[in-house]
């Protein structure tokens, strides 16, 4: 049952993980930051459910940009969501 | 549908632009194709200035960068967090950064549905050679030998841009890969193929551009002892022998330390 209702997480997981299997591998872009953008998707994922997840991850992908500095920057560590 | 929706207008864009470079400057739908790719990377030439400029401010720093990996080498998770502490400090910008990749992807795609839609009512006008809409690159392959050659390209540019990204251990994939493309329409081979010489013409006038002060920082980090022994050296000789004498001997004592400084290292 815990299994079940968090499906949406899974699948959300599935996305980024195909993701970095596929394209991922293909283009090999660096990540400024640390963790790297798909890590940060899936950590973000894991703790803060699909919706907030991808909120969050979205917003850290904005922010690889080439005009931001990059940084150390873990999902726990976010200020959106408190 | 559901992704084709939001990608519409990139999609209006992009046939737009190919009529117009069919229609009105006369290219085949091959070439127009090429064009469409031209334009979308020279679109993104300002990213690559900006890359050249921070590869070679990480250049300058390069020795530090090198110091601070040899000290957290037994910690991969800590030397990457100090990395970017360094770069934070000194203002470095790494070039590689998400967004510019991923936003590659919905053109890609809307290039992929329009090239659909094109196959599915297929434009007037010669299909013989390289005709960007055939849907499918094998049923092209199997009647035009062009098709082939357009696979053997896609391999070869893409194995050149693997190596020129020193990702070695990603040699395999290109020719993998080609399973996966043969279903792919004639257009966006052709596509492919084109950005990935103009990665590695990027990447070779990126090349170019860069000196390498690899060993340059390495002899300066040399040079303060090398700077400071001297002036001990030349005091003590100043007061006995002449000058002149001194200089050229102060170097070939260096040199022997460096000498056997090497042989206990190995």
């Amino acid at each position: 049952m815990r299994y079940a209702l968090r499906a949406p997480t899974y699948a959300g997981l599935a996305v980024v993980y195909a993701y970095r299997w596929t394209l991922g591998v293909l283009w090999g872009g660096r990540c400024k930051y640390h963790p790297t953008c798909s890590q940060y998707a899936l950590d973000a994922l894991r703790h803060y459910g699909l919706v907030r997840g991808s909120i969050l991850a979205c917003w850290r992908l904005l922010r690889c940009n080439p005009w931001s500095r990059g940084g150390v920057d873990y999902a726990e560590k976010q200020r959106l969501f408190r | 549908m559901i992704l084709g929706s939001p990608l519409t207008p990139l999609e209006d864009i992009l046939r737009n632009v190919l009529d117009w470079l069919h229609g009105s400057i006369g290219l085949s739908w091959a070439w127009s194709i090429v064009a469409l790719t031209v334009i979308v990377r020279l679109l993104l030439v300002p990213l690559m200035v900006r890359q050249i400029h921070s590869m070679q401010n990480l250049q300058r720093h390069a020795p530090q960068m090198k110091e601070l990996q040899k000290k957290y080498k037994a910690d991969k998770k800590r030397q990457q967090e100090e990395l970017m502490k360094f770069y934070r400090e000194n203002n470095i910008n790494p070039a590689a950064s998400c967004l510019p990749l991923l936003a590659q992807f919905p053109v890609f795609i809307s290039l992929y549905l329009v090239l659909r839609h094109f196959s599915k009512h297929p434009p007037p006008g010669d299909l013989s050679w390289l005709h960007g809409f055939v849907p499918n690159i094998a049923a092209h392959a199997s009647s035009h030998w062009s098709g082939f050659v357009l696979l053997a390209i896609y391999v070869v540019s893409q194995l050149v841009s693997t190596l020129l990204m020193a990702r070695t251990m990603l040699l395999v994939l290109p020719v993998a890969f080609v399973f996966f493309l043969v279903n792919f329409p004639v257009g966006l081979v052709i596509y492919w193929v084109t950005t990935n010489l103009w990665t590695v013409g990027q990447g070779l006038i990126t090349r170019q551009m860069m000196p390498k002060p690899a060993p340059p920082p390495r002899r300066s980090s040399r040079t303060p002892p090398q700077e400071e022994t001297p002036p001990e050296d030349g005091a003590r000789d100043t007061a006995t022998v002449p000058a002149p004498a001194a200089a050229p001997a102060a170097p070939k004592r260096v040199r022997r330390k460096r000498k056997k400084r090497g042989g206990a290292r190995r």
